[in-house]
């Protein structure tokens, strides 16, 4: 019988004993952070904080951020190449692995809502609006004035980032300015769930109102890196926002002025324009990301598609080049002109070959690793927009200016400009900028800004010839298939 | 041991003394059943030959004999009896009835049971049907021998592991994985970590109330594996096989262009038509022009002696012109990329014991090479498992397994350079090696032999398909591998503390160490401009798992009670490292020193998850003929956050009616058993480790830290529970036919569900538990003894499954409060009320415009004028289900488009899954020869075939890619009836996008197995050599299916996928020897 006592004291101790405790059913990761471990981590180190937005910058450049696994999908810039070919002025000429063959360049994806380029478009700004709204919540909600510098700081730029994404939202996915048309739903806070889509009118309300505040919160800020959005970044972009709806142009023209006064930037010369447009650090450069080995960014990425001297698909047989029609314009005298390769016998003409460039110019590239930076915006498109908006109030002197400033850097002779003027003085504003910003996601927003059409060269592979409006809906996204299944308020497209 | 070694020593000796002594006697006796009675046409053979006689009709025999032999009896429905000849003269033996595979142990869940009394569904696998097949694991080996199991092989890999489902599709976004135990160990390593030789049975475990004891994790099936033991009762024993074969690819693949020729016409005919659509004055000029450009084909890959497309083409026939002579017979990457291989194996098992002691040993090696290059498995196992009765009332057992593993995947990059997508997809005007300008092939420098076509990285001309990529060359000089250390091992400790109550303990750990490593060289390929590439990636895990279990036993009178309560908690730790390395100094050196750039951060973590569990059950049997189970179990898991804890369950009975008196040996039924259970489990496992978390992902910007929105996280996820009712029964009929048949309906609700959020809100996806889905089904496993002869025997085994799969209720959208209508999120198929989660939800394809062409599909329109055109204020239906969720009295007609877009999504009345599906199995034994073969078959499923789609796409440039021969059906004049689109240079957007164009039957029947063996036995061998074995046998020898190269059977939906390694046919020859 002792043997028994023994026997199960030892059997009731193992059973016991190993009772496992609370504890036992409480993992943490540590891949990535749950938000209590952010809040710890926050807690005694304010960088944390600061790095809620540099997380969102973050996703500008990351790959899968438009929800696929697509190699188009790369955040901004992946936009900004759907944005420049949808224009016409980035010609597909050689695809042999054919992305965005047919869903950009033959506008597949813009005629069919089921098609994932229109979802993924969707999914990242509305991605990005849902860490600014998270920002905005931390730091006191949408009315909040914060008393610490860096708060205020910190809340600007994310409210400059919401409002950005809220504009490319309504250029990928209306077809024109219309404030009364009901266009997207709007999210405020990072409780907001699905709602139905408001007016234009409300959304530029809130982008408006939002880079406002943000000018004025980043007023003082004196930013580390230039991706973080200054103020005269934030002014930038309510230039744009403002010049597309076309009834401010005072407005654009003073922010725009400002920023080319005060913003502490100078116009890129002829040298860095043939430079390789690969360092942030460029004194032309407004906003932009300093790319390096820690930020993992590789094949997925505007390099990975644009740049013949990357490891890249532009080098392996899916060229990008500039339309044809296009180049043809360009004045023998303009350093522009010499920023593309001119070998109409080789099937990479008018690869971009001496504007985009990885500095060791090696063919494909010297690494799958990719460092250079990516340009979001530049001063030169300040003094083009202040030319526009200057000419679009029948100030022909001052847009002149403005232009013929730029254009000193560019042509040996730029006196032409001074004989332009009214509608003609308006056509070279906007050549010119296709020009100047050749590859740089900005001119679908001359596009629709300016309501031009688009004529394809003879360099595209399809569509040669073929006028297609401004207006057109094969050159707007439609309203994903996943938003109109899984948002009940949302059942129909954009007009 | 030592007593052995002698034993070999002597082996030769003894067989020279023995034919000396050799000394024939005759003996006489008298063969008697239990009851005393003789018995008689009783088979009396001297073991291993073929001297015999049958007992006369008092059950008396007489038979010539030599002293040391081995006289064996049988008799249908009796054991077999042997019997040593020794110096008397006289035998008589009686012979009892055969209830051996009645009483057969079975294990279940922490205890085993007999076939006889236990009330769920058990499938033992004979060891002998898994061990013939010629695979690395054993969970290939298991296709087709358990109804209800579906074993998808999904890749011809040397040592991949199958995807295994048990009764149909339990989840819709959760996992569907049965759980694995292996020797009472929850197992989550690697099963390719246990060598199948080594294995003694395995068992699947279907219902609830055989699951139910795994709670949280049995909801899928249970898949339990025991691996050999020693055993006290027989001999020492030492059993050693070896076999060797080739690995190669019989099964055919997509039937492709593989003329140039024939090729190069369709070129031009596309580029042809494409001018006519488009109003060229003079499309034959067009297509002439074109047809030697960059944009179609380079000049550079012009293999003719001509000198552009109007020299090559005759315009008339469209066709390569009579007398044109090429200037040289490019390669094709599939002769290039597949050849045969060789598989060797060897294993070398020990085992015996006393009555304290038992031991069990084996050491195993496979090289095993796989068709497609530079692919294979290598691997070595060992496993010790000892047992032993320390004290009295104390057994401790340690069961040991390790396995070192080096697997060779070069060629399956996920992405263009992939020798398989190469193998059917790359015309055949592209040659594998590279061309100067005099279409000279060139010396490679390097490694020798000739360079590689890379496109244009090799400086000669852009390939306008997968340019700079060549997965020959890349294969044979790139490294994409793995080794692995795996160790699995338990230590057991059981206290009789009574007679009736036991504790037991089980401590069982597995964990390895696995080391990938992928090298690109620095010479051709995506590596030349970095100097060569190195990604190392370090996994290791750790799974503890410790269970504490008191178990009682007693009988009183009729009356047998078994019952157990235990503890178990199971603890999962994973940890990965990863380094990126540019720059190589050494080439074929893997690593990290010899690599000079860090091209990338190392990366590196720790996650895991653990499980807490509590439970009981008892067993109670009254007199063997009622039997009833119960068990209950509460299980907490670390992957919820505020809901950790479920509770299951489960009851079930069994009825032995033959052991009532009214139908007790009664000759035609047999044996007769009902059963019924009904039971509750669960599943975690498909949410991720933390799901329930919001997350944020980390960064480094300009060297500042940056924390972006990674997942959302919902803390109120818990587990997913599966209520399931069976019925059964199991027979025999006379001793002609055994059998079973169950059917179940199992309704899995608190669903891990994927609830599409509309994207706006900035997330796709909140996970939830919501929904109901229902899988019912009936198993049938019949076994027809059709022969039973002295010398010939002849079984036929049939088994399958008939599963219905349904959505009972979708997730609720929270804002409107009501069912989700439609959820798309799986295409081709669709998931909505009322359906199952494989219905396939497309477009429908009308064929083809015999005027033009131009491909057609359906669209379904809302007739609302009643006019039955679609005109006037009709309106086009894009997506049918909401459509009329939103319109219930919607006048729904349908019309012609020739615009893929505008065609209709809607159900089109077909479903992934098949009306049935199954094994059969044929044994054979003919005096020492032994035959069996297994097939596999399927009717009644569709799936869509994606790979014949591409190779029917008319895709730009025209030379993306080859075509299916089919495309020889291509429309070419009008007035031209057929269901193949024109070839227009992709003027036609889309014609080969998902439609029911490319629906396809996934009927199939595929021999899965053969083998002829034959077995020596008897002391024609000698003293030491027990049995020897000797065998042919092929392993996936034949498949038809709808079409060359379409495999349902490789995918759980059957559809086509890119890439896919068709699985191996292999043919083996081996010997079996037991000393």
């Amino acid at each position: 019988m002792k043997n028994i006592f023994k026997l199960t004291g030892i059997a009731a101790t193992l059973f016991l004993g190993v009772g496992c405790s609370e504890e036992f059913l409480d993992k943490q990761p540590s891949e990535f952070l749950t938000q209590s471990q952010v809040a710890e981590a926050a807690s005694n180190n304010p960088e944390v904080i600061a790095g809620s937005v540099a997380g969102i910058y973050t996703l500008q450049f990351e790959s899968g951020s438009g929800g696929t696994g697509g190699h188009d999908d790369f955040g901004q810039k992946a936009y900004d190449i759907y944005g420049d070919m949808l224009s016409g002025d980035v010609a597909l000429s050689v695809s042999s692995f054919g992305w965005y063959r047919s869903n950009i360049t033959e506008f597949q994806a813009t005629q069919d809502f089921t098609n994932g380029d229109n979802y993924q478009v969707w999914r990242y700004y509305y991605r990005i609006i849902r860490s600014a709204n998270l920002v905005i919540d931390a730091l006191g909600g949408n009315d909040a004035v914060p008393e610490l510098a860096e708060n205020k700081y910190l809340l600007g730029q994310a409210k400059a980032m919401r409002a950005h994404s809220y504009f490319y939202l309504t250029q990928y996915f209306t077809k024109k300015y219309d404030p009364n048309a009901e266009i997207l739903p709007i999210y405020v806070t990072s409780d907001d769930v699905n709602g139905p889509k408001v007016t234009a009118a409300e959304i530029f309300a809130l982008i408006e109102k939002d880079l406002n505040d943000a000018i004025s919160l980043l007023d003082g800020f004196n930013r580390t890196a230039k991706n973080q959005v200054n103020k005269a970044v934030a002014q930038g972009i309510l230039a744009y926002a403002l010049a597309f709806q076309g009834d401010d142009w005072q407005t654009v023209k003073d922010l725009t002025g400002d920023v080319i006064a005060n913003g502490g930037f100078r116009l890129m010369n002829r040298d860095e324009v043939t430079g390789g447009f690969n360092d942030a650090s460029t004194p032309g450069w407004m906003w932009g990301v300093d790319l390096t080995t820690d930020s993992g960014v590789g094949l997925l990425s505007w390099w990975g598609q644009m740049d013949y001297f990357s490891y890249s698909y532009a080098g392996y047989g899916d060229y990008k080049a500039m339309d044809s029609d296009l180049y043809a314009q360009i004045s023998d005298d303009d350093i522009r002109k010499s920023q593309f390769l001119n070998d109409p016998s080789s099937s990479n003409h008018l690869q971009p070959w001496f504007k985009f460039y990885d500095p060791a110019k090696q063919p494909r590239g010297t690494s799958t690793t990719i460092v250079n930076d990516l340009i979001y915006m530049r001063v030169a498109e300040m003094y083009l927009l202040h030319a526009e908006a200057a000419a679009n109030l029948g100030m022909d002197g001052e847009a002149i200016a403005a232009l013929q400033t730029l254009l000193n850097e560019r042509v040996d002779d730029a006196s032409y400009v001074t004989s332009l003027g009214g509608q003609a003085l308006k056509d070279e504003i906007y050549l010119q900028t296709r020009i100047e910003l050749w590859g740089e996601g900005k001119s679908y927003l001359a596009l629709k800004r300016n309501m031009e059409t688009v004529v394809r060269g003879p360099n595209h592979l399809s569509f040669v010839g073929v006028p297609i409006p401004y207006d057109d809906e094969r050159l707007t996204f439609e309203i994903p298939q996943e938003e109109i299944l899984y948002n009940p308020f949302v059942n129909s497209q954009n007009d | 041991m030592k007593k052995r070694l002698n034993g070999l020593l002597t082996l030769l000796l003894v067989l020279v003394v023995q034919l000396g002594f050799a000394q024939e006697k005759t003996v006489t006796g008298t063969v008697l059943d239990e009851d005393g009675l003789p018995l008689p046409g009783v088979n009396v053979i001297e073991q291993g030959t073929s001297n015999g006689v049958q007992t006369n009709f008092d059950g008396e025999f007489t038979l010539s004999i030599e002293v040391g032999d081995v006289m064996v009896f049988s008799y249908l429905g009796f054991a077999t009896k042997e019997v040593a000849v020794t110096s008397a003269d006289v035998y008589d033996v009686v012979l009892s009835v055969d209830a051996a595979a009645l009483d057969e142990v079975v294990v279940v869940g922490y205890g085993t049971a007999t076939k006889r009394s236990f009330a769920g569904t058990a499938t033992t696998v004979d060891a002998e049907n898994l061990e013939v097949k010629a695979y690395s694991n054993i969970s290939q080996a298991l296709a087709g021998e358990v109804a209800g199991v579906n074993v998808i092989n999904t890749s011809g890999q040397p040592g991949t592991t199958s995807t295994i489902r048990i009764r149909g599709f339990g989840s819709v976004n959760g996992s569907r994985t049965p759980l694995y135990v292996v020797d009472g160990v929850p197992f989550s390593g690697s099963i390719n970590s246990i060598n199948p030789s080594d294995i003694k049975s395995t068992t699947i475990l279907k219902d609830a109330t055989a699951t139910a004891i795994y709670g949280a994790r049995g909801a899928n099936g249970v898949v339990l594996i025991t691996t050999k033991t020693g055993s006290s009762a027989a001999e020492d024993y030492i059993e050693v096989d070896v076999r060797t074969g080739v690995n190669d690819q019989i099964i055919p693949r997509y039937d492709v262009v593989r003329s140039p020729e024939e090729y190069i016409g369709y070129v031009w005919e596309g580029i042809y038509n494409r001018a006519v659509i488009e109003g060229s004055a003079n499309p034959v000029d067009v297509a002439n022009a074109n047809l030697f450009s960059d944009n179609y084909v380079p000049a550079g890959y012009n293999l003719w002696n001509v000198a552009n497309g109007a020299e090559l083409i005759n315009p008339e026939t469209r066709m390569v012109r009579d007398g044109v002579t090429r200037r040289y017979n490019p390669e094709s990457f599939a002769d290039e990329a597949f050849d045969s291989a060789i598989r060797t194996e060897a294993n070398v098992r020990f085992g015996g014991g006393d009555e304290q002691t038992t031991y069990f040993a084996s050491v195993g090696y496979l090289n095993d090479d796989g068709y497609a290059v530079n692919t294979g498995y290598d691997r070595y196992t060992t496993r010790l498992n000892v047992k032993s009765d320390v004290k009295e009332w104390l057994e401790i057992g340690a069961n040991i397994g390790y396995t070192f593993s080096e697997s060779l995947n070069n060629g399956q990059t996920v992405g263009s350079e992939n020798v398989f997508e190469f193998a059917d997809k790359t015309a055949p005007i592209f040659p594998v090696f590279l061309r100067d300008d005099n279409f000279q092939k060139i010396e490679d420098p390097i490694y020798g032999g000739f360079l590689y076509d890379y496109g244009s990285s090799s400086n000669f001309r852009t390939r306008p398909q997968s340019d700079n990529l060549n997965p020959i060359g890349s294969a044979l000089y790139d490294f994409n591998g793995t080794d692995r250390h795996e160790l699995n091992g338990n230590f057991s400790l059981n206290l009789d503390i009574t007679d009736n109550l036991t504790f037991e303990t089980r401590f069982g750990a597995q964990y390895y160490m696995d080391r990938f490593i992928s090298a690109s060289n620095p010479f051709y390929g995506t590596s030349v401009g970095e100097g060569g590439s190195l990604f190392k990636r370090d996994r290791e895990v750790l799974t503890t798992n410790f269970l504490q279990l008191f178990r009682y036993n007693n009988q009183f009178g009729n009356h047998t009670i078994e019952a157990l309560a235990a503890h178990e908690s199971n603890d999962f730790e994973f940890d990965e490292d990863t380094q990126f390395k540019t720059k190589v100094v050494l080439p074929g050196l893997y690593e990290l020193n010899n690599y000079i750039v860090n091209a990338q951060p190392p990366t590196g973590f720790n996650e895991g998850r653990s499980i807490e569990s509590y439970f009981g059950q008892i067993n109670y049997d009254y007199d063997d003929k009622y039997y009833l189970t119960g068990s209950v179990r509460r299980d907490g898991s670390s992957r919820f956050v505020n809901e950790k804890w479920g509770t299951f369950g489960s009851v079930g009975a069994a009825w032995v009616v033959t052991n009532e008196d009214f139908l007790y040996n009664n000759d035609i039924i047999s044996f007769l058993k009902l059963k019924a259970s009904y039971g509750i489990t669960g599943d975690q496992a498909g949410v991720g480790f933390y799901s329930g978390f919001n997350t944020f992902d980390l960064g480094n910007l300009n060297g500042n830290i940056s924390v972006s929105v990674l997942d959302n996280g919902n803390p109120d996820l818990t587990w997913e529970t599966s209520r399931q009712l069976q019925a059964g029964v199991e027979f025999s009929l006379g001793r002609w036919l055994d059998g079973s048949v169950d059917y179940y309906v199992k309704d899995t609700d608190n669903l891990i569900f994927d609830r599409r959020v509309g994207p706006s809100q900035g997330i796709a996806i909140i996970t939830v538990n919501d929904g109901e889905l229902r899988n019912s089904g009936l198993e049938f496993n019949l076994t027809g003894h059709l022969v039973d002869s002295k010398d010939f025997k002849l079984d036929l085994n049939v088994n399958g499954e008939i599963l219905n799969n349904e959505i009972l209720t979708m997730p609720l959208e929270p804002s409107t409060g009501e069912p989700r209508i439609l959820d798309r999120s799986n295409a081709p198929y669709a998931y909505s009320e009322g359906r199952s989660i494989f219905d396939i939800y497309t477009r429908e394809w009308a064929g083809v415009d015999p005027a033009n062409g131009a491909p057609l599909w359906y669209q379904y329109f809302d007739d609302v004028n009643g006019n039955g055109t679609f005109d006037g204020d009709d309106v086009a239906i894009q997506t049918m289900v909401p459509y009329l969720a939103d319109n219930p009295d919607a006048n729904v007609q349908k019309t012609i488009t020739d615009t893929y877009v505008d065609a209709t999504e809607k159900y089109i009345g077909k479903s992934g899954i098949p009306d049935v599906r199954g094994g059969v199995r044929l044994n054979a034994t003919w005096k020492n020869f032994n035959f069996s073969t297994q097939m596999l078959y399927s009717f009644g499923g569709y799936a869509i075939d994606f790979q014949y789609a591409e190779l029917m796409s008319d895709r730009f440039g025209a030379v993306g890619n080859n075509y299916h021969t089919d495309i020889a059906n291509r429309w070419q004049r009008p007035g031209d009836i057929t269901n193949v689109p024109r070839l227009a240079d992709a003027f036609d957007p889309r014609a080969a996008s998902t439609s029911t164009r490319f629906l396809t039957k996934t009927d199939y029947l595929a021999i899965n197995n053969a083998i002829v063996g034959y077995t020596l036995s008897g002391d024609k061998l000698g003293d030491a050599v027990n049995s020897l074995n000797i065998f042919v046998s092929g392993d996936n020898l034949f498949a038809k299916t709808a079409r060359e190269g379409f495999l349902p059977y490789t995918s759980e939906s059957g559809n086509s996928g890119r890439r896919l390694y068709a699985p191996l046919t292999t043919f083996t020859m081996g010997v079996r020897v037991k000393f």
